[in-house]
């Protein structure tokens, strides 16, 4: 998923109140993909790949779950869980969200709190293509073969920092395979062909 | 997942009508081996028609329409020799047909632009081509006929060789390779011109990719957890 567009996940098993919530978003929002779910089953298992900006979610869905629904809210932390109201449920039920929104709320005020939820989990988004130089030095080394140990060495870092700086690399190139990055490496001339360890 | 507005799938819809919304229904059929000409016929009459299991073939072409198939739906489908039918299908369509029309543009763009871009390019799809045929072959000489006994509760010939977790792994490296060569294509790699040969190119590519998604859903969604099932009642 391309991280400069906008993420909305509904979790609602009602596909009248989906197509109404869609529609509404995509009227207003620029942007913003909109995705449905019918339970949080459904939603887990897309969400190995996808990264949601924004969670809108019928409390419904949680009932009973709420272990799971704790697990998916660490594993996705720059996500914001909105709990869509419209029928009454228990406050402690509510409160594990980060906003409600009722469907009795003007389209005004919903727009406000979806975009203000946006904002906030974009603070991730430095719009930076462009590799830093450290993170150029690191993925020479991948290329040509080292190992996270080897190169933590080699530029008298930490393994976890080495780390982090391939996840950079994954997410400022969109690459993740090592052969989709060697190509990468060579056609900005970070590397040359030869030296590759293809 | 509803992502798309397409229309979701009941057996008394006219097939023409579904086309009509979403031709990659074309692929389904293809793979299903079902001619196009559907004149006003359902869906409920084609599969009676050409012998398929209505169940299944709504299941899959919602697929294809971006639907998930729910629980009970999945319940009521048991026979893995249609799913592997259908398999195989593709598996010929992705061998005879798509990586063969793929390879060509990569050879023609060479031809034209004998940079080392392109050829690490060339490269990187050979091998990523190998790995998939690898895969394929898996499938039809190890995982299938594995199934099929299963299925059967024939004597197992194939024991011990089949393992879910390698299963799995293979789709996910698969689709990685294939959306890193969409990453280098569409932002890093810079080609002069060629607009016709490269659209073509990225064409087939998102047109694999979705029929790839497709194809790994089927086998992890519906093939896999009736094997398991079937694993269980075999003891």
């Amino acid at each position: 998923m391309d991280k400069q567009r906008k993420n909305i996940a509904i979790i609602e098993p009602s596909v009248i109140v989906y197509e109404g919530l869609c529609n509404l978003l995509m009227k207003s929002l620029d942007n913003s993909y909109v995705y449905g779910f019918n339970d949080l089953m459904e939603f887990e298992e897309e969400c190995e790949t996808a990264i949601f900006n924004v969670v809108i979610v019928n409390p419904i869905a949680i009932i009973n779950k709420v272990g799971s629904f704790h697990k998916l809210r660490k594993k996705s932390q720059g996500t914001t869980w909105i709990a869509l109201q419209y029928t009454l449920y228990e406050q402690a039920l509510i409160a594990k969200f980060d906003d409600v929104l009722s469907i009795f709320d003007d389209p005004e005020l919903f727009f406000q709190k979806i975009s203000k939820s946006m904002k906030q989990s974009s603070t991730h988004d430095k719009d930076v293509e462009e590799l830093s130089d450290r993170e150029i030095e690191v993925l020479e080394q991948l290329v040509k073969g080292f190992s996270n140990k080897e190169i933590a060495n080699s530029l008298n870092i930490s393994i976890h920092t080495v780390i982090s700086h391939r996840k950079r690399i994954v997410e400022k190139t969109g690459i993740k395979s090592l052969p989709g990055l060697t190509i990468f490496a060579i056609s900005k001339n970070i590397i040359s062909m030869d030296a590759s360890s293809l | 997942m509803q992502q798309s507005h397409k229309i979701f799938i009941k057996p008394n819809m006219k097939m023409f009508d579904l086309i009509n919304d979403n031709y990659s229904l074309l692929l389904l059929l293809e793979h299903f081996e079902i001619d196009f000409a559907v004149d006003d016929k359902s869906i409920e009459q084609i599969c009676e028609e050409n012998k398929i299991d209505k169940n299944f073939f709504i299941i899959i072409a919602n697929l294809y329409n971006g639907f998930f198939p729910q629980r009970d739906d999945l319940e009521r489908l048991n026979n893995v020799q249609d799913i592997i039918f259908f398999l195989k299908n593709s598996h010929r369509f992705y061998k005879n047909d798509k990586y063969p029309e793929i390879k060509k543009y990569i050879e023609v763009l060479k031809e034209k632009h004998h940079t080392k871009d392109i050829i690490e390019i060339e490269r990187f799809f050979n091998e990523y081509f190998n790995e998939v045929l690898e895969h394929l072959d898996y499938e039809d000489r190890i995982a299938f006929p594995y199934f099929k006994q299963l299925y059967d509760k024939s004597e197992c010939s194939v024991n011990g060789e089949f393992s879910v977790d390698d299963y799995q792994e293979h789709h996910t490296d698969i689709e990685t390779k294939l959306t890193d060569l969409k990453h280098l294509l569409l932002k890093h790699i810079k080609i002069d011109g060629d607009l016709t040969i490269r659209r073509k190119f990225l064409n087939s590519l998102f047109g694999l990719e979705f029929d790839l998604k497709i194809h790994s859903m089927i086998e992890e969604l519906i093939l896999l957890p009736i094997v398991r099932k079937l694993e269980k009642l075999n003891g």
